[in-house]
C-alpha cells in the first residue's frame, strides 16, 4: 500500500523515458518513407498581445491544408500549432519541442520579429527546414539569415522604402510628420522610410516616438495638431493601430491630414475592421491586399469561412502553406536532403496569394510585389484596394 | 496657449478614467480592507458591454447603467464565493487570489468575445470637437470629464456625508459593534462590492469609446488603478483623486516634452512620490500593535 | 517498516512522509539518483527543458527567501534575475561565457539590484512595497527596453559564446542538453543548500522576526531595514546567480526576462509549490511550465487550466501542492492505522 507511490511514479517515469526514446531513435529513421506523415511544426501566438492574429495565420494555414485534402505530394499532413505567446523566451522553448520531442520534419510560423530572432540560432543548429510567415526584422535577411530559413514574407525594409517613393511621388515633397510605436519594428519602419524618402530629396520635419501599448494618443494628436503636418507616416499595429486611428478621428484630424503607413497600420482584418469608416482615406504599402488579383479566390474562400475580409496574418499561414506545399512537391514528398530542398524552392518562384514569389538566394528572402493600398468604401465596409503595385521588391540583402 | 489648454483637458480626462477606475478598487479596499486584482476584468466586461450596446442602436446613454449591472452581477456572484471567505485572510492571499481569478476571467472573457480589438461607436451626440482657441479637443472627453466628475463627487457624497456611507465605514471600523446594532454587515459588504464591481464596469464602457476593448486591456488597466490607489495612500478618498491627478498629468505631460522617454518620467514621478512617502498621499492614521 | 534503510535498493520506495527520518547520506543518495534518472531517459530537449525549470526553479527559490520569510511580496523580482542575465549576456561577448565569471557576474548584478531595489523600496511595506517594487521592476523594463545599443531593445540579445567551464586539463563546452541539465542541478542545489542556511541563520530568524512583530523587533533593538536588506541581497545574490545561466539554454534573452509579468509568473509558481518551504520554488516551477508547455499544445486555454490550478491551490492547499497533498496523504494513512 505504501510503494503505490513511488512505484507509480517511477513507472510513469519509465513510460516517458521510453516515449522520448522512440521518439528521437525511432523518427528519423523512418521519417523518409512516403507513407509516413508529414510533421509541419507552426508557432504563432495564441495568447498575448498578437492572439488575435496568431488565430488567423494558424486559420489561414488549415484552410490550406484542408483545401489540400490534408496531404502533400501524396503525404498525409499531421499539423502541430504552438503558442509563442509572442514572447522569445517561450517561441524559443517550443521550437525546440517542435524539433527536440515532435520531431516534426518542417517549422513554420511566428509572427513577432523578437521571436524570429530568437529562434534563429536554434533553428539554424539543428538545421531545420524553416518558413518564417511573418517576422520582418530586416535583420532576418540580412546578417541573420540562415542556410535553412525562408522568409515567404516582407522585411521590414521593402515596406518603408516604397512608401517613401510612395511619398515623395503622390503626397509632397515636404510636410512630412512621423509618428510610430517605439521599438524595433516601429524604429526599423521609419528609418527605412526617412532614408528613401530623404534620398529623393523630401524633407522630414517632426518625428514622434510613443511607447509600445500607448492608451491614450491625446497629447500627441494635440502635438501633431499643433504642428499641421502635410501627411503623416506610420507605424502602429494591432490594438495601438486601432487606437492610433481611432483617435484621430477623434480629433478631426482623419480626413485633414493624409496618413500612410506600413501595412500593420491598415491590416484588413485586425485593425480596418475594427475603426472602420477611421481608416477610410488611409494608405499603406504591404506585401498583401484582399483585392490583389492574385488574392481574389483565397478572399472569397476565406470570408466564407471567418466572416472576415483576409488581413496579412491570415494571408501568411496560406501562403506559408502555398510555399511548403511547392517545397515538397518539388522534391516529391522526400525531404531527406535538405539542400536539395533548398535547391527546388529556389529554382523557380513560387505562385502565392500574395503574388509571384521568387526566392533571394542569397537570403532565402521572398522577393515581393509590394502593393499601395487606399482604404476605400467597399461592398461590406471599408477595404484595403489597390492602387499601385510595386513589381518584384528585393531586399538590400546581405551587403546592407 | 491653446495647446497647453488643451493639453491640460487631455490631462484630466484621463486622469477622470483612471480615477474612475480606481475608486471602484479603492471603495473596496478602503471599505472593507479587500485588495481585489479582479477589478481590470471587470472593466473589461464593461468595455465589452459598452462595445456591444453602443453598436447594437439602442439608445446610447443607457450603455453605462447596462454596463455597471453587468459588470455589478459578475461582482454579486463573486462576492458569494469565493471573495467572502477571503475577507479575513491577509492581503497576500487576496492578491493571489484575485490576481489568479483575473487569469481565469481573460481567458474566459477571450473565449466569449474573441480575441479581435473591438472598438466602440461613439454615439453621434458626442463625436464632434470644440475648439479652444483653434486647438481641437473631442466632445466626448468633455463627457467623460463631466460625467466623471459627477460620479466620483456622488459617491463622496454618499460614503462621507450620508448615513449609508456612515454604516459601512463602521463596518470596517468595528465589525462585531454594526451587527449588535441589529445590521447585517454581510449584505453591506455584497453592497460595496456590487458598486465597486459596477463602477468598474461603467469606467470600461466610458474608456471603451478611447481605448477599444481587447484581450489585455482588464491587465493594463489594473496596473494603472493600482498604481493610483496605493500612491494615493489607502483609506483615503481624497488620496485617490490627487494621484489619479498627478498620473494623468504625468503621463500625459511627459508625452507632451518627451514622448520617448514618457513611460520612464510617469513611473519614475510615481516612484518618487512612494519614496518620499512610503504610505502613500494621504497616509490613514492607524495604531499598531 | 522503519528500518528498511539497509542500502538494498528499497530504499527508494519508502514513502515520501517516512523520509524525514532517513539519515543524510541516504537522502544524498536517493537525490543523486531521482536527478540520473532523467540522464537515462530524456533526450536533449528534455534535459534543456529541466535545466530550464531547475533555473528558474531558483529564481524563484530566492523570492520564497522575500515572500516567505520577510513577507515582502516584490513584483519587481524578475529585474534580479532578468538584471543578471542581460549583465551576463553582455559579459560574455567581451570576457568569454566562463562559467565561473558569468556566475560571478550574475551574482554581482543580482546584488548590485537588490542593493538599488532596497534603498528605494526600504520604507515601504505590504501593498506599497508591492507596488513600488512593480513601479522600479517597470522602470527597468523600459530601460532594457530601449537602451537598442547594450541590450538589443525589444529583440533581446542573441549570438553570444557557448558557456564553458574550464577545469585544470580541458575546456569543456556546456552547449548540450546534459551539461546544461548538470550545470542547472548543481546551481540549484547550492542555492537550495544557501537559502536553508540563511534562513537557519540569526539573520533568517529575526527576518520571520520583522515579518510577524515589526514593531516588536524595533523595540528589541533589531533594525529593520538593515535586515531586510540583507534578505534582499541573498535574494539578489542567488536570483543573479540563476540569472547568469539562463541566457545560455536558449542562446537568448529579452526583455520579457525583466518584465512585471515575469515577477507574477514567479509568484504563481512559488504560491503552487508552497511558500516558505524552499523546496516548493522547483515544484512550482515545473508544474507551471509543465502545464505551460505541455497543455497549450492541445488547448487554447491553457491559461484558463494554469489559472484554474492557481485559484484552487490558493483555495484548497494555501500552503502548497506538496504540503496539500502530504496533509491529505498523511490523513489517509492515520485513518488507515486506526482501522
Amino acid at each position: 500500500m505504501t510503494e503505490r507511490f513511488p512505484l507509480s511514479r517511477r513507472s510513469f517515469l519509465a513510460t516517458a523515458g521510453a516515449t522520448a526514446v522512440t521518439g528521437a531513435i525511432g523518427a528519423p529513421a523512418l521519417a523518409q518513407t512516403a507513407n509516413k506523415p508529414l510533421k509541419i511544426g507552426m508557432v504563432t501566438s495564441l495568447s498575448g498581445p498578437f492572439t488575435a492574429l496568431g488565430e488567423s495565420m494558424r486559420a489561414g494555414m488549415q484552410m490550406f491544408l484542408a483545401e489540400n485534402g490534408g496531404k502533400l505530394a501524396g503525404r498525409a499532413v499531421e499539423l502541430i500549432v504552438e503558442d509563442d505567446q509572442a514572447k522569445p523566451d517561450e517561441g524559443v522553448r517550443k521550437f525546440r519541442k517542435l524539433l527536440g520531442q515532435d520531431n516534426v520534419d518542417i517549422v513554420s510560423g511566428v509572427i513577432s520579429s523578437a521571436v524570429a530572432l530568437a529562434v534563429r540560432d536554434v533553428v539554424t543548429e539543428a538545421k531545420a527546414l524553416t518558413f518564417i510567415s511573418a517576422g520582418s526584422a530586416n535583420d532576418l535577411a540580412r546578417k541573420a539569415a540562415s542556410p535553412f530559413v525562408f522568409r515567404p514574407t516582407k522585411t521590414n525594409w521593402m515596406l518603408g522604402h516604397t512608401a517613401g517613393q510612395w511619398a515623395f511621388e503622390k503626397l509632397g515633397k515636404s510636410g512630412c510628420l512621423t509618428i510610430a510605436a517605439d521599438y524595433a519594428a516601429g524604429r526599423e519602419s521609419v528609418s527605412d522610410f526617412v532614408a528613401s524618402y530623404q534620398q529623393q530629396g523630401g524633407k522630414v520635419g517632426k518625428q514622434l516616438w510613443a511607447p509600445l501599448g500607448t492608451t491614450d494618443f491625446g497629447p500627441l494628436l494635440t502635438t501633431i495638431a499643433a504642428e499641421r503636418p502635410e501627411f503623416i507616416f506610420s507605424f502602429f499595429a494591432g490594438s495601438d493601430a486601432v487606437r492610433f486611428l481611432r483617435q484621430m478621428r477623434e480629433y478631426r484630424l482623419h480626413g485633414k491630414v493624409k496618413l500612410i503607413g506600413s501595412g500593420a497600420l491598415f491590416d484588413q482584418e485586425d485593425v480596418v475592421s475594427a475603426v472602420k469608416e477611421a481608416a477610410l482615406g488611409g494608405l499603406n504599402t504591404c506585401n498583401q491586399s484582399p483585392t490583389a488579383p492574385s488574392s481574389a479566390a483565397f478572399t472569397k474562400a476565406y470570408q466564407a469561412a471567418r466572416n472576415a475580409m483576409p488581413g496579412e496574418m491570415g494571408t501568411a499561414g496560406y501562403v506559408t502553406g502555398q510555399v511548403i506545399k511547392a517545397a515538397v512537391e518539388r522534391v516529391q514528398g522526400d525531404l531527406s536532403n535538405k539542400e536539395k530542398v533548398k535547391e527546388a524552392l529556389l529554382a523557380k518562384e513560387v505562385e502565392t496569394v500574395f503574388g509571384p514569389m521568387p526566392f533571394d538566394p542569397r537570403n532565402n528572402q521572398a522577393i515581393l510585389d509590394i502593393y499601395v493600398n487606399e482604404i476605400k468604401e467597399g461592398a461590406g465596409g471599408p477595404v484595403n484596394q489597390v492602387i499601385h503595385t510595386y513589381k518584384a521588391v528585393r531586399d538590400p540583402g546581405p551587403v546592407a | 496657449m491653446g495647446f497647453y489648454a488643451v493639453q491640460s483637458l487631455n490631462a484630466l480626462s484621463f486622469s477622470m478614467l483612471l480615477l474612475l477606475t480606481g475608486l471602484g478598487l479603492s471603495v473596496v479596499l478602503n471599505l472593507m480592507n479587500f485588495v481585489n486584482l479582479t477589478h481590470g476584468s471587470f472593466f473589461l466586461l464593461g468595455a465589452y458591454v459598452g462595445v456591444y450596446w453602443l453598436a447594437s442602436g439602442a439608445p446610447w446613454w443607457l450603455a453605462f447603467p447596462v454596463a455597471f449591472v453587468a459588470a455589478g452581477l459578475a461582482g454579486f456572484l463573486l462576492e458569494r464565493f469565493p471573495f467572502r471567505q477571503f475577507y479575513a485572510r491577509t492581503h497576500l492571499m487576496q492578491v493571489l487570489l484575485t490576481y489568479g481569478l483575473s487569469v481565469i476571467f481573460a481567458d474566459l472573457m477571450r473565449w466569449g468575445f474573441g480575441a479581435q480589438i473591438l472598438s466602440a461607436e461613439i454615439p453621434e451626440a458626442l463625436r464632434g470637437v470644440v475648439f479652444i482657441m483653434d486647438m481641437p479637443f473631442p466632445i466626448y472627453r468633455l463627457f467623460i470629464i463631466g460625467f466623471g466628475a459627477a460620479l466620483a463627487f456622488a459617491l463622496w457624497f454618499v460614503i462621507d456625508r450620508t448615513i449609508w456611507g456612515a454604516v459601512v465605514r463602521a463596518c470596517v471600523t468595528d465589525r462585531g459593534f454594526v451587527e449588535t446594532l441589529g445590521l447585517d454587515t454581510r449584505r453591506i459588504f455584497t453592497a460595496v462590492l456590487v458598486i465597486s464591481a459596477g463602477l468598474g464596469g461603467i469606467s470600461g464602457a466610458l474608456g471603451a469609446g478611447i481605448l477599444s476593448a481587447y484581450p489585455g486591456l482588464d491587465e493594463e488597466v489594473l496596473i494603472l488603478a493600482l498604481i493610483v490607489v496605493v500612491a494615493g495612500g489607502l483609506g483615503t478618498f481624497r488620496g485617490t483623486v490627487l494621484s489619479a491627478l498627478l498620473l494623468g498629468f504625468a503621463m500625459t505631460f511627459s508625452k507632451v516634452w518627451v514622448p520617448e522617454f514618457s513611460n520612464v518620467v510617469a513611473l519614475a514621478v510615481m516612484a518618487a512620490l512612494l519614496v518620499a512617502l512610503p504610505e502613500g498621499l494621504v497616509a490613514r492614521k492607524v495604531r499598531q500593535v | 517498516m522503519s528500518s528498511i534503510a539497509d542500502g538494498t535498493g528499497r530504499v527508494e520506495a519508502r514513502p515520501a512522509s517516512e523520509r524525514r527520518s532517513l539519515p543524510m547520506t541516504a537522502k544524498v543518495a536517493l537525490l543523486a539518483l531521482a536527478a540520473a534518472i532523467p540522464l537515462l531517459f530524456a533526450g536533449d530537449y528534455q534535459l534543456r527543458f529541466l535545466a530550464e525549470i531547475l533555473i528558474i526553479g531558483t529564481a524563484v527559490l530566492s523570492l520564497d527567501l522575500l515572500v516567505g520569510f520577510g513577507g515582502l511580496v516584490s513584483l519587481g523580482h524578475a529585474v534580479f534575475f532578468g538584471g543578471a542575465a542581460y549583465a551576463a549576456a553582455i559579459a560574455a561577448q567581451t570576457l568569454g561565457a566562463d562559467v565561473v565569471v558569468m556566475l560571478a557576474v550574475g551574482i554581482a548584478t543580482g546584488m548590485a539590484s537588490a542593493l538599488l531595489m532596497g534603498v528605494v523600496v526600504m520604507r515601504t511595506i505590504a501593498l506599497f512595497f508591492l507596488i513600488l517594487s512593480l513601479i522600479v521592476g517597470q522602470i527597468v523594463w523600459e530601460v532594457v527596453f530601449h537602451w537598442r545599443e547594450v541590450t538589443g531593445g525589444a529583440d533581446g540579445l542573441r549570438g553570444f559564446p557557448v558557456l564553458t567551464l574550464h577545469t585544470g586539463f580541458a575546456t569543456i563546452p556546456l552547449n548540450n542538453g546534459v551539461a546544461l541539465y548538470l550545470a542547472a542541478l548543481v546551481l540549484a542545489l547550492a542555492a537550495y543548500l544557501a537559502a536553508r542556511s540563511f534562513v537557519t541563520a540569526p539573520i533568517g530568524r529575526a527576518l520571520l522576526g520583522t515579518r510577524e512583530r515589526q514593531l516588536r523587533m524595533s523595540a528589541l533593538g533589531y533594525s529593520i531595514p538593515r535586515i531586510r536588506l540583507m534578505a534582499l541581497l541573498a535574494s539578489g545574490a542567488i536570483a543573479g546567480a540563476a540569472g547568469a545561466l539562463y541566457p545560455f539554454v536558449n542562446q537568448y534573452v529579452g526583455p520579457n526576462a525583466v518584465h512585471w509579468t515575469m515577477s507574477a509568473m514567479m509568484i504563481i509558481m512559488l504560491v503552487i509549490g508552497g511558500v516558505g518551504s524552499l523546496y516548493g520554488a522547483f515544484i512550482g516551477s515545473a508544474i507551471y511550465l509543465g502545464i505551460q508547455t505541455y497543455v497549450s499544445s492541445y488547448t487554447d486555454r491553457w491559461q484558463l487550466v494554469v489559472g484554474l490550478v492557481f485559484v484552487l491551490t490558493v483555495m484548497i492547499m494555501p500552503k502548497g501542492v506538496v504540503a496539500g497533498l502530504k496533509a491529505a496523504f498523511g490523513r489517509r494513512k492515520d485513518a488507515e492505522g486506526r482501522s
